[in-house]
C-alpha cells in the first residue's frame, strides 16, 4: 500500500463525516479513518522502528476497538440515531469542508517545514482532517456527534506527529494517546449526564450552566 | 566523594512519599508514624553526617537526556534537619491532634499532603538543578495549599488557600525567570558555583529576581500577606511546618542561588539588611494586635523571617566589601535563627493547636485562665515563650547576639546606614516581642476564664504532649549547647559563600563561653533564690488568683488583649479602632470596636484586585455558553496563526 493511497482514503472519510446525518454511520466512518491513520506508519516505511510500531497498534486499538464500544455504549443508552438540525446544513458543511481542504493545500504549501521524504499530501491531508475536526465540533449539536468531531481532531493532529514521528519521544505520544483515550471517556459519562438532567443530549441545555 | 548521604536523604524522602501513600488506605496511623519517623531518621542521620564534617556526597542522574545533580553539603543538611524534625514530631502530634477518621475524609487529605510536603522540601534542599529545584518547589507549594485548605468547608479557609496559591504561583514565576538567567549565567541548568571571577551584569538581575521570588515564600515586607491568614487557616501542625521550615526555603534559595555567583554587588545586601529590618519591625507590631493567637503567631514568624533576611543581608554585605567575619557572622546568625525559630515556632504554633483543640477557639479574647486548666501545656510553652523574646539562656537570644555582633561591626568598619537601621529595628523588635508575647502568654494563660468555652479546657493526650516537650527540650539545648555549634554553622555557611574555615569557631568560642557561664550563673542563682522563698511547705487548698485587692473581682475586671496592646496602637499600622467621645458627667452607654486589617493586603492589594476584577466581567460577552462558540474561537485562533505568516510576508514584504 502506498501512503498516497491511504491520504486519499482519510480526504474521502472526511467528506462523508461531514455529508453524514446518521450518527452511527459517523462513528463507523471517524473508527475506520483511526484505523486507517493506524496502518500510515507502516505504509511510510517506519516499520523498523519498534516503538512506532507499539504506538501505531495501540492506536489502532484504542481507537479501532476501544472509543467505538464506548460510543456505541452511549448510543443505546441514549438513543438517538440522526442528528437532525445541524447549526450548520449538510450542503453547507460539504462545501466549507471543501474550502477547509483547499486551504489546508495552501497553508502546507507556505509552511516552513523540513525538506524530507514524507508523502506529499501528509501535511495538507492532516490539516484537512483538522479542519474538519474543529467543523464537527462547531455545528453539530448532539455531544455523540461533538465526539467524533474531536475524535477526527485527534486523528489530524497524529497524521501531523507522523511527520516527526522519528524525532518525537514515546512520551509524547502516549501523552496524546492517553489524552484521547480520556477526553471520550469524559464526554461518555458527561453525555449521561446530560440526557438524565435534561432529557436530551442537545449540548444547547448546556448554556444554563453558565455563571 | 560517598554518595551514602545522598542515597539516606534520597531513601527518607521514599519514605515520607510511602507515609503519604499509606496514609490513602490504612485502618490506623500506625504504618504511617513509622514510615515518617523512618524516613526523619534516616534522613537525620544523613544531613548530621554532612553537617559535623563529612565530604559533600552527591549524585548525578539524568532525566531525558537532562543531567541533574542531588547533592548533600553542611548548607542543604542545615535545613533539612530542622525540617525532618518538625515533620517527624508534626505527624506524632497530627495523629491525635486531626484523627484519621475525621470528618469528609479529611484525616486521610491531611496525612497525604503531610507526607508529600515532607518529601518534597527534602527533595528540595538536595535539588542542584534549576527544573529539579523548580518541581521540588511546586510540589512543596502545591501540597502547602491543598493542607492549608483542609478545612475547605469554611468560606475563610478556602479564601486564604486561594490567596496563597496566587502568590506562591507569582513567585514562582519570578523564580522560573530568575532559573533561566541562573543556566545563563552558570552556562547549564546544572548549579556549579562560577569560579571566581569579574561580576557580570546578570548578576545583579539573578539576585533581584531571587529576593523577590524567594521573598514570597519567606514572607518579606510586602509580600507577607498571604502568610497570615493561611497559617491561621492552616490545622497547627501544619502551620508549624509551613512556618517553622516553608518559610525558610525562601532563606535557603537565597543563600544557596547566592552562593552560585561570583560576588554580589554591594548594594543589593544593604538593601536586603532594610528591608529584613522593615519586615522585622511591621511583623512584630501586627503580632501586637491580633486577636487570633494563631494569626499572631504567623505575623510573628513574618517578624523572625525578617531577621533571618537582615543576616543574610549582613553576609552579603561582607561578601561585596571581602569581610569574612561580617559575612560568617551574617550567615551563621541566620542560619542559627533558622534553627531556633524552627524549633520554637513549632512548638508555639503546637502549643496554640493544644489550646484551640481544647477550647474550640482562636479569639484570645474568649480564652484566659488556661494555666491553671492547662498546666502542661503552659509549662511546655515557656522556652518557647523567652526565645520567641530573645531572651537567655535561648538560642534565639544567641543568634540574634550574633547579629548584633556583625552589625556592629559593620558599624565600626564604616558602612554605617543600613548597619544603623537594622540595629535599632533588631533592638525595637526584640522590645515588642517580649511585649507581644507578655499578652500572649497573659492573655490566654493567666488570670480568669473570659468565656465558658475556656473554662472546661483540659490538657491533651500523650501523642499532643511528647512532640512539644521534645520540642521545648531542643529549645533548652539549642541554648545551652551553643558553644558546640559554631563550628557546624562555619560548614553551613561556607556554601553561601566568603568564609573562612573555622572564623566563627575560633572568633566566638571565647566569647560564647563566658555568655553561658554568665548565664549559669543568673540561672543558678535565680532558681536559689526561688527554692528560698518557696521554703514553705504549700498550702492544702490552692487559693484563687490574685485579684489585686478588689473583692469579687469578675473575669471583665481583667485586661483585655485590646487594653494590653493599647499603649502601642499608634505602632500597629493596621489597627482600627472606633469610640466615641465620652461627653457629660454622667455618660451613657458607649461601645468599643476595633477592627485590624493587614495595610498590605487588606488595605492595598484587596481594593486593586476588586477592580481588576470588575473590569474584567465586561469580557463575559465572550462567554456565550454555547460550547460550540467556545471551540469556534479555538478554530479561529488556530487559523489566524497559521494564516499570520503567509499574510505577514504579502503584506509587510
Amino acid at each position: 500500500m502506498s501512503p498516497d493511497l491511504l491520504i486519499a482514503l482519510v480526504m474521502l472519510t472526511n467528506f462523508t463525516l461531514v455529508a453524514t446525518s446518521r450518527i452511527n454511520k459517523a462513528i463507523q466512518v471517524a473508527v475506520a479513518q483511526g484505523v486507517i491513520l493506524g496502518l500510515m506508519p507502516l505504509a511510510m516505511g517506519l516499520g523498523r522502528h519498534v516503538h512506532i510500531l507499539a504506538m501505531a497498534a495501540a492506536a489502532i486499538a484504542v481507537k479501532g476497538w476501544f472509543i467505538p464500544f464506548l460510543l456505541r455504549r452511549a448510543l443505546r443508552h441514549v438513543k438517538i440515531h440522526r442528528e437532525v438540525d445541524p447549526f450548520i446544513g449538510y450542503t453547507a458543511s460539504l462545501l466549507l469542508c471543501a474550502a477547509g481542504t483547499g486551504l489546508s493545500l495552501v497553508l502546507a504549501h507556505n509552511l516552513p517545514l523540513k525538506p524530507g521524504a514524507t508523502p506529499a499530501f501528509l501535511v495538507p491531508a492532516a490539516l484537512a482532517t483538522l479542519f474538519t475536526g474543529f467543523l464537527l465540533l462547531v455545528s453539530r449539536r448532539k455531544a455523540l456527534t461533538q465526539v467524533v468531531g474531536y475524535l477526527v481532531l485527534e486523528n489530524g493532529i497524529y497524521l501531523f506527529a507522523l511527520l516527526l514521528v522519528e524525532d518525537m519521544p514515546v512520551l509524547v505520544e502516549t501523552g496524546i494517546l492517553l489524552d484521547l483515550f480520556v477526553g471520550v471517556f469524559v464526554m461518555g459519562i458527561v453525555i449521561n449526564h446530560i440526557r438524565t438532567a435534561f432529557d436530551s443530549t442537545d449540548t444547547r441545555h448546556l448554556a444554563e450552566l453558565k455563571d | 566523594m560517598s554518595t551514602l548521604d545522598v542515597i539516606l536523604i534520597l531513601a527518607a524522602a521514599g519514605c515520607w512519599v510511602g507515609s503519604a501513600l499509606v496514609a490513602l488506605g490504612a485502618r490506623d496511623d500506625r504504618p504511617g508514624l513509622l514510615l515518617g519517623l523512618a524516613g526523619a531518621i534516616l534522613a537525620s542521620v544523613g544531613a548530621l553526617h554532612a553537617l559535623l564534617g563529612g565530604p559533600p556526597s552527591r549524585l548525578d542522574v539524568a532525566f531525558w537526556g537532562v543531567p541533574a545533580r542531588l547533592e548533600v553539603d553542611a548548607l542543604s543538611a542545615a535545613f533539612l534537619l530542622p525540617l525532618q524534625v518538625v515533620a517527624a514530631l508534626g505527624t506524632l502530634y497530627g495523629r491525635e491532634y486531626w484523627p484519621l477518621a475525621a470528618a469528609k475524609g479529611s484525616g486521610r487529605a491531611l496525612r497525604f499532603f503531610f507526607g508529600t510536603l515532607a518529601a518534597a522540601m527534602t527533595l528540595l534542599f538536595l535539588a542542584r538543578q534549576g527544573l529539579l529545584f523548580l518541581v521540588a518547589w511546586e510540589a512543596m507549594a502545591i501540597s502547602a495549599f491543598f493542607l492549608v485548605n483542609t478545612e475547605h468547608g469554611k468560606p475563610e479557609v478556602r479564601r486564604a488557600g486561594w490567596v496563597y496559591l496566587v502568590c506562591t504561583h507569582t513567585g514562582t514565576l519570578l523564580l522560573t525567570a530568575m532559573v533561566i538567567l541562573l543556566a545563563r549565567r552558570l552556562g547549564g541548568l546544572l548549579w556549579v558555583p562560577v569560579p571566581p571571577g569579574p561580576p557580570a551584569a546578570l548578576d545583579g538581575w539573578i539576585l533581584l529576581l531571587a529576593v523577590a521570588g524567594f521573598g514570597f515564600k519567606a514572607g518579606l515586607f510586602p509580600l507577607h500577606f498571604w502568610l497570615p491568614p493561611a497559617h491561621a487557616a492552616a490545622p497547627s501542625h501544619v502551620s508549624a511546618i509551613l512556618s517553622g521550615v516553608m518559610l525558610k526555603t525562601g532563606i535557603y534559595g537565597l543563600l544557596r542561588v547566592s552562593g552560585l555567583l561570583p560576588s554580589v554587588p554591594r548594594g543589593v545586601g544593604g538593601a536586603l539588611l532594610a528591608l529584613g529590618a522593615l519586615t522585622a519591625v511591621y511583623g512584630v507590631g501586627n503580632a501586637l494586635a491580633q486577636r487570633d493567637y494563631k494569626r499572631l503567631l504567623a505575623y510573628s514568624s513574618v517578624e523572625n523571617l525578617g531577621i533571618v533576611a537582615m543576616g543574610v543581608g549582613l553576609g552579603w554585605t561582607g561578601r561585596a566589601t571581602g569581610d569574612p567575619w561580617l559575612a560568617a557572622l551574617g550567615f551563621g546568625g541566620a542560619i542559627f535563627h533558622v534553627w531556633n525559630h524552627a524549633l520554637f515556632k513549632s512548638l508555639l504554633f503546637l502549643g496554640s493547636g493544644s489550646v484551640l483543640h481544647a477550647t474550640g477557639t482562636r479569639d484570645m479574647e474568649q480564652l484566659g485562665g488556661l494555666g491553671r486548666r492547662m498546666p502542661r501545656t503552659a509549662l511546655l510553652l515557656a522556652p518557647a515563650l523567652l526565645a520567641v523574646a530573645a531572651l537567655p539562656p535561648l538560642g534565639a537570644f544567641l543568634s540574634e547576639w550574633f547579629l548584633y555582633r556583625g552589625l556592629f561591626a559593620s558599624l565600626h568598619r564604616g558602612y554605617p546606614w543600613s548597619a544603623g537601621l537594622a540595629l535599632v529595628a533588631l533592638a525595637f523588635t526584640g522590645g515588642l516581642a517580649a511585649v507581644a508575647f507578655a499578652r500572649f502568654y497573659g492573655i490566654l494563660f493567666l488570670g480568669q476564664p473570659r468565656s465558658p468555652a475556656g473554662a472546661h479546657a483540659h490538657d491533651p493526650g500523650a501523642a499532643m504532649l511528647v512532640p512539644m516537650a521534645l520540642l521545648a527540650f531542643l529549645c533548652l539545648a539549642a541554648g545551652l549547647a551553643a558553644p558546640l555549634l559554631p563550628p557546624l554553622l562555619d560548614r553551613a555557611a561556607a556554601p553561601a559563600g566568603l568564609s573562612l574555615p573555622g572564623i566563627l569557631a575560633t572568633g566566638l568560642a571565647r566569647d560564647l563561653r563566658l555568655l553561658l557561664g554568665l548565664e549559669l550563673l543568673l540561672l543558678g542563682l535565680g532558681a536559689s533564690a526561688l527554692a528560698w522563698l518557696r521554703r514553705r511547705p504549700a498550702s492544702e487548698q490552692a487559693p484563687p488568683t490574685w485579684d489585686c485587692g478588689y473583692a469579687g473581682g469578675t473575669a471583665r475586671m481583667q485586661y483585655t488583649g485590646s487594653s494590653f496592646a493599647e499603649p502601642w496602637a499608634a505602632l500597629l499600622p493596621g489597627l482600627r479602632t472606633r469610640m466615641r467621645r465620652l461627653k457629660a458627667l454622667f455618660p451613657r452607654p458607649q461601645a468599643f470596636r476595633s477592627e485590624f486589617q493587614d495595610a498590605v493586603g487588606g488595605g492595598l492589594v484587596d481594593p486593586w484586585i476588586g477592580r481588576l476584577a470588575a473590569r474584567a466581567l465586561r469580557l463575559r460577552r465572550l462567554q456565550p455558553g454555547y460550547l460550540s462558540i467556545y471551540i469556534l474561537y479555538v478554530l479561529l485562533t488556530l487559523l489566524a496563526v497559521f494564516l499570520w505568516p503567509l499574510l505577514r510576508e504579502r503584506l509587510l514584504g
